[in-house]
């Protein structure tokens, strides 16, 4: 039984199709990478599959059961964080566990700090987000999601919102996470990073998988016409910063 | 001249601490009441939210001096027959509340959804998210409207004295017309009105000044 079943989605927004029949299978501890052009319908496939949003047609299950959100099977993490920011780290990560897991304060805190330690921010429990940067407050987010330890993770653009130079601290700890067997799909527009990470690359364009394989196969010659002019644009960005 | 003066401000001793009171507990029951209607509005179906915005949009429409002759003298006819100091904090309740209820609703519309939909995958239920997330985070953006709208409610207390709520103005107005002393009895009672909210705008100053601290720190 696979991990995610997503059969013949479809999406759409008044006459607007956003995703016109995706079918996509994860199998437990698999990292699928899914790249493809602004509007081919990335984020909205993530959205739907976390309940976000309401799908026209087709089916989206975790290990075989349909889902909704909040019943903890799918995890997301957000472009934009979405930490709460009135709480600390620690309360931002144990909030869930003690309102939604009925944990005892101690249990939930103690918890709480382990996943900040898993993303290597133990010292700053403390902090409110305001006080942390844009990395960090990725991290926290990303610990808030692992501490209610969902089936299956969802990266939305993780780095999208970051400086470049705080983007490695969030792919190292998301890199960790695809090594240690966590189930999860990410969107990024971070090619080297998706090519290194994904097990298997979905490449989307007008809301169809035009093409899905291991990344040396998407990220090759034989690659369908329409992903190589997608990666050739990324190609040309690297070309004017080597000119 | 100097006994006007003296009646005054034994008139205003008198009608304060109704004035107090009335305004206190009308800025709570409105608040609260506020509360509950711009959350509804936010969150309640349309068959719900929409008789309420007509509701609202009806008492900001109306002056305020017409709703308590409504309330006060309309009452009885259909069997709503309050005593004046019962009828004043209702009918100043319900119309802060009309104000209060607008200002929560921007609230709860300034909430980055983003951060509701976080609280909604990892499950956190309706009102947890309401009072845990939603409440705190709009606190420090809704308290100064929030503390403005109580400060302007002082004023409107005044108007209670129509339908003879035992108040500031009342008391003071009594004294006027027993000695004839209008203009020195309505100075004094300026100045209360003043002072009075200058020392309130003070109070929430320092009350929003706590919260902000209390939120950030």
């Amino acid at each position: 039984m696979s991990a995610l079943s997503v059969r013949g989605l479809h999406r759409s927004v008044g006459t607007t199709q956003i995703l016109r029949g995706i079918d996509l299978d994860v199998t437990a501890g698999e990292a699928i990478g899914i790249i493809g052009p602004s509007g081919s319908g990335k984020s909205s496939l993530l959205r739907c599959i976390a309940g976000l949003d309401p799908i026209a047609a087709g089916s989206v299950a975790v290990e075989g059961r349909a889902t909704r959100p909040g019943d903890g099977a799918v995890g997301m993490v957000f472009q934009q964080f979405n930490l709460w920011p009135h709480l600390t780290a620690r309360q931002n990560v144990a909030l869930a566990l003690r309102l939604v897991r009925k944990l005892p304060a101690r249990e939930a805190d103690a918890r709480a700090e382990a996943a900040l330690a898993q993303v290597g921010l133990a010292a700053l429990a403390a902090r409110k987000p305001a006080a942390l940067s844009g990395g960090q407050q990725q991290r926290v987010a990303i610990a808030r999601t692992l501490a209610m330890e969902p089936r299956v993770l969802l990266f939305d653009e993780p780095t999208a919102a970051l400086d470049p130079e705080l983007t490695t601290e969030v792919l190292d700890v998301i890199r960790a996470l695809a090594a240690g067997g966590t189930t999860m799909l990410v969107v990024s527009h971070e090619m080297g990073f998706v090519a290194g990470l994904a097990t298997r690359v979905v490449f989307l364009d007008h809301g169809q998988v035009v093409q899905s394989g291991p990344p040396a196969e998407i990220f090759s010659q034989r690659a369908e016409p329409r992903i190589q002019a997608f990666l050739q644009t990324y190609l040309n960005r690297v070309a004017w910063a080597q000119a | 001249m100097m006994q006007a003066f003296i009646d005054s401000l034994w008139a205003t001793a008198r009608g304060l601490p109704v004035t107090l009171a009335i305004w206190l507990a009308a800025v709570v029951a409105g608040m609260a009441l506020g509360f509950l209607v711009g959350a509804l509005r936010f969150f309640a179906p349309r068959l719900v939210s929409w008789p309420l915005a007509a509701l609202v949009e009806t008492v900001r429409g109306v002056p305020f001096l017409v709703q308590c002759f409504l309330l006060y003298f309309g009452g009885p006819f259909v069997g709503i027959d309050l005593s004046p100091v019962m009828a004043g904090f209702v009918a100043l309740s319900v119309y802060g509340a009309a104000y209060f209820s607008e200002v929560f609703r921007a609230g709860f519309n300034a909430v980055p959804p983003g951060q509701l939909e976080a609280a909604r995958l990892l499950g956190l239920s309706r009102p947890a998210t309401v009072w845990r997330i939603m409440v705190p985070v709009m606190a420090l953006g809704v308290l100064p409207a929030l503390a403005n709208l109580a400060v302007i409610l002082i004023k409107e207390t005044a108007v209670l004295s129509i339908i003879t709520v035992p108040e500031l103005t009342f008391r003071v107005q009594g004294v006027g017309t027993s000695t004839f002393a209008f203009a020195e009895t309505t100075l004094v009672l300026a100045l209360v009105y003043w002072g009075l909210v200058e020392a309130t705008a003070m109070l929430a100053r320092a009350t929003e000044r706590r919260i902000e601290r209390a939120l950030a720190a």
